[in-house]
């Protein structure tokens, strides 16, 4: 059951979040909004990323999860919570392959 | 309604490379990226166009309550390109009118919903450490920040 066992692979939204803060944390100085990161979190307004900066944040996500980003995901891609859903909802699309 | 954005052009070379595989791609039309590789300075033309996406998407924002990150639906075009660069961006059926300097160490541009009035706006630039001011009291009509630089325009 090739499907099942990569299903199970899939990461959870922790692990995503996770993931997600290593990619960030070299385009931000926030401290503190970077070691609070959740859902809730938006890229430009909280943790201040130059929005020149967000484009490398999108090529690192599909670099890192092996996914590819089109451009209505990437309109939404403003906050933690958004983007999460967008690489979920992804790695799901590719595991259903 | 006016947008406007300020480049710090040193800061850019180090703080974002757009040479990187995919970058212009996910952010330009394919027009744009034909501007960008056919131009002399191929570097000036990515701050000058992604300038003018940034000062006319502040307009957008404001008038429509949309907020997204999707720098290809703004579709720019240059019009003249000496000295001053005037240009105009494309978003669904909105037009925005811009107008751009390019200097050594910066490059701004402001942005309207109006093509006639872009002579009459004031725009106002400081150095750092000279932009620690209240200027919020002087109510400009869009406000940008990048490195060293503080853009107001009113």
């Amino acid at each position: 059951m090739p499907a099942l066992s990569l299903k199970n692979t899939l990461m959870n939204k922790e692990q995503i979040i996770e993931a997600l803060k290593t990619i960030v944390e070299p385009y931000s100085e926030e401290t503190t909004a970077l070691a609070d990161i959740d859902e809730n979190t938006d890229f430009i307004n909280d943790l201040k990323i130059n929005s020149a900066n967000l484009v490398d944040i999108i090529l690192d996500i599909e670099e890192k999860f092996k996914i590819e980003i089109d451009n209505d995901s990437m309109a939404k891609m403003l906050n933690v919570k958004a983007t999460t859903e967008i690489i979920a909802e992804k790695l799901e699309a590719r595991a259903g392959q | 309604m006016l947008g406007n954005d300020i480049v710090d052009l040193v800061l850019a070379k180090t703080q974002s490379n757009w040479r990187r595989k995919n970058y212009l791609h996910k952010i330009f039309t394919a027009e744009e990226q034909l501007l960008i590789t056919s131009s002399e300075n191929p570097d000036e033309m990515v701050w000058l166009l992604w300038s003018m996406k940034e000062s006319a998407y502040k307009i957008y924002n404001r008038k429509t309550g949309i907020r997204s990150f999707a720098p290809k639906s703004l579709k720019c075009s240059i019009h003249s390109n000496t000295g001053q660069t005037y240009g105009e961006v494309n978003i669904e059926d909105h037009t925005y009118f811009t107008k751009s300097d390019i200097e050594t160490s910066y490059l701004h541009t402001v942005a309207s919903a109006e093509s006639g009035n872009l002579k009459s706006i004031s725009i106002a630039i400081y150095t750092s450490p000279d932009h620690l001011f209240d200027y919020k009291s002087t109510k400009p009509g869009s406000v940008s920040h990048h490195g060293q630089y503080l853009a107001l325009v009113y």
